[in-house]
């Protein structure tokens, strides 16, 4: 890679880079600040939009139950959503990692539906769960149950359409931290001893949590940013931040809530991350003492 | 790998398959309501919804957008791309953490700031916000990908054409661009599909006229108690095998990038 230094090409890298760089700023950057600023400097009382710097529509988001309930709801629903996909993600990651034949099968079929819109997949889960969906149908029919319960508009289905949705998020990076694994490791591992589940636990797994944070963190942000799954799936029985701040924004017109509402999501998702990944670092160099 | 291991994993494929064979199986179902197991077998919802106004006109908005939105995530990306690998420029650090934080926060809340952004100006034009938010959000993977590419291309070509006389210019169009067309096209390719996909910036830029498809299926699933939904839901399924073997025949992508 030849990196051109000197200053007519510093002036050449920063005019490519420009155009993008200010596209951004405006597009991206700005409105975002303004987003936040907004939540800070604008309230809905009842006389109509009040300006003035005030942290009252903090203040109405952890004071009013009803909110609160529902962040305390988007955090259970991320991190439950996260934890569960772990144990799927694994053997998929694994098989994928080996390779081979069997490894680009499990690749596309783990891929392909991230092709297929969110909607066409929330929809399909919704017809599994309904009333004389699928699975209600399996269960009369096949296993003799009576009277099944709705799954719908439940949150165990908003959380099951989640981890179907967002799997891939976490075993696509697994896969690429369990590649990196060199087999000597686990050959050695082997040798000594170790059977399967043994080197599992002692070998692959800590070697995989660069990759395993990685997936949380992804998980835990698209499940926990959701709109469409959680209101296919949920409906106005498990609303999710998503839900309610669209509901805010376009149905109640309290476009500050709105702004405080999505710069507390903001702040849930980069701080989650932090976590996951900085806790990451901690174990991983604990657990590999500095391989 | 040993055999439990191997059935474990195709479990965990058959569970990840069957949730969207359902609604594949209803779609051909000959009763005015969904339901399952399917009963009759009948092709008409297919000719419905193929036939439907209102799905043509929402498939050509979304198609005309993610066309938008992928060019121009590429005129503005390919160049930033180069900028950043090629060049030493001071601050670069920054314009890739800047290009890159799109994907970091959540799409709901871009979209939701582009809308308060857009109504503070009073700009009115629909189809342009929709085009500069999903450009938005497409522009890290272009940048990733090109990135990519260029980074694993050959700089002693390049020394090689301009120590032979070549112009910068002539150099990248005749050099450098077809060592990164591979980057190129895996990042057109993802932006397309990002923006026709799109629902958090679609949802809060959208209005009666500019409704891309993505939005059009979420309406339409509390509208339609027929299986046209099903026969939609199936088409677009096709849809994606459809691409993932045109990707992998054409271009030999390794797909682990989508996410990487």
């Amino acid at each position: 890679m030849t990196t051109s230094s000197g200053k007519r090409a510093a002036l050449s890298g920063a005019l490519l880079m420009l155009p993008t760089t200010v596209f951004l700023v405006v597009f991206f950057v700005l409105p975002n600040l303004y987003l936040i600023a907004f939540s800070l400097f604008a309230r809905m009382e009842s006389e109509g939009l009040v300006y003035g710097f005030s942290f009252e529509n903090y203040r109405r988001a952890f004071g009013v139950e009803l909110y609160v309930s529902v962040l305390l709801r988007t955090v259970w629903m991320g991190f439950a959503a996260a934890l569960i996909s772990i144990f799927f993600a694994y053997p998929l990651a694994i098989a994928i990692a080996r390779g081979g034949f069997f490894g680009r099968i499990v690749t596309l079929v783990v891929v392909v539906p991230l092709l297929v819109n969110v909607v066409i997949r929330s929809y399909a889960w919704s017809q599994v769960l309904s009333r004389n969906g699928a699975l209600n149908w399996m269960l009369t029919n096949i296993l003799a149950v009576e009277n099944p319960p709705q799954l719908l508009y439940t949150e165990w289905a908003v959380l099951t359409a989640s981890v179907h949705v967002f799997l891939p998020f976490m075993v696509l990076p697994l896969s690429a931290a369990i590649g990196n694994i060199s087999p000597d490791v686990l050959d050695a591992a082997r040798i000594a001893g170790a059977g399967r589940i043994r080197s599992l636990m002692r070998v692959i797994v800590p070697l995989s949590i660069p990759g395993l944070a990685v997936g949380l963190s992804l998980v835990f942000s698209l499940t926990s940013a959701a709109y469409v799954t959680p209101q296919i799936l949920g409906g106005n029985f498990s609303p999710l931040i998503g839900t309610l701040i669209y509901q805010q924004v376009m149905a109640l017109n309290d476009w500050p809530f709105g702004a405080a509402l999505a710069s507390l999501l903001i702040i849930m998702v980069l701080a989650i991350n932090l976590v996951f990944l900085k806790g990451a670092e901690r174990v991983s160099a604990r657990w590999t003492s500095g391989i | 790998m040993s055999k439990i291991t191997y059935a474990i994993v195709i479990l965990i494929l058959l569970a990840i398959v069957a949730p969207l064979m359902v609604p594949v199986l209803m779609s051909f179902s000959d009763t005015p309501f969904v339901t399952f197991p399917p009963q009759g077998f009948t092709l008409r919802w297919y000719h419905k919804v193929l036939t439907h106004p209102e799905v043509q006109a929402s498939l050509w908005v979304s198609v005309r957008l993610a066309a938008v939105s992928a060019v121009a995530a590429l005129v503005l990306g390919v160049p930033c791309a180069l900028g950043l690998v090629r060049y030493k420029v001071p601050g670069r650090g920054l314009v890739l953490g800047l290009v890159l934080s799109p994907l970091i926060v959540p799409l709901l809340v871009t979209g939701l700031s582009l809308l308060q952004f857009f109504s503070q100006i009073g700009s009115r034009w629909t189809f342009i916000h929709l085009a500069i938010g999903h450009t938005v959000i497409c522009i890290p993977y272009v940048v990733r990908n090109v990135s990519n590419s260029l980074i694993l291309a050959n700089p002693d070509i390049e020394a090689a054409a301009r120590v032979m006389g070549a112009s910068r210019w002539t150099t990248f169009r005749r050099v450098t661009l077809s060592q990164i067309r591979p980057g190129i096209a895996a990042g057109a390719i993802f932006a397309f599909i990002i923006s026709f996909d799109d629902f958090p910036i679609s949802m809060w830029l959208a209005d009666a006229r500019q409704f891309p498809l993505p939005l059009f299926l979420e309406v339409a699933i509390l509208r339609f108690f027929d299986p046209s939904i099903a026969a939609l839901s199936t088409l677009m399924i096709i849809f994606a095998l459809l691409i993932i073997t045109i990707m992998e025949a054409a271009l030999g992508i390794r797909l682990r990038r989508f996410t990487g």
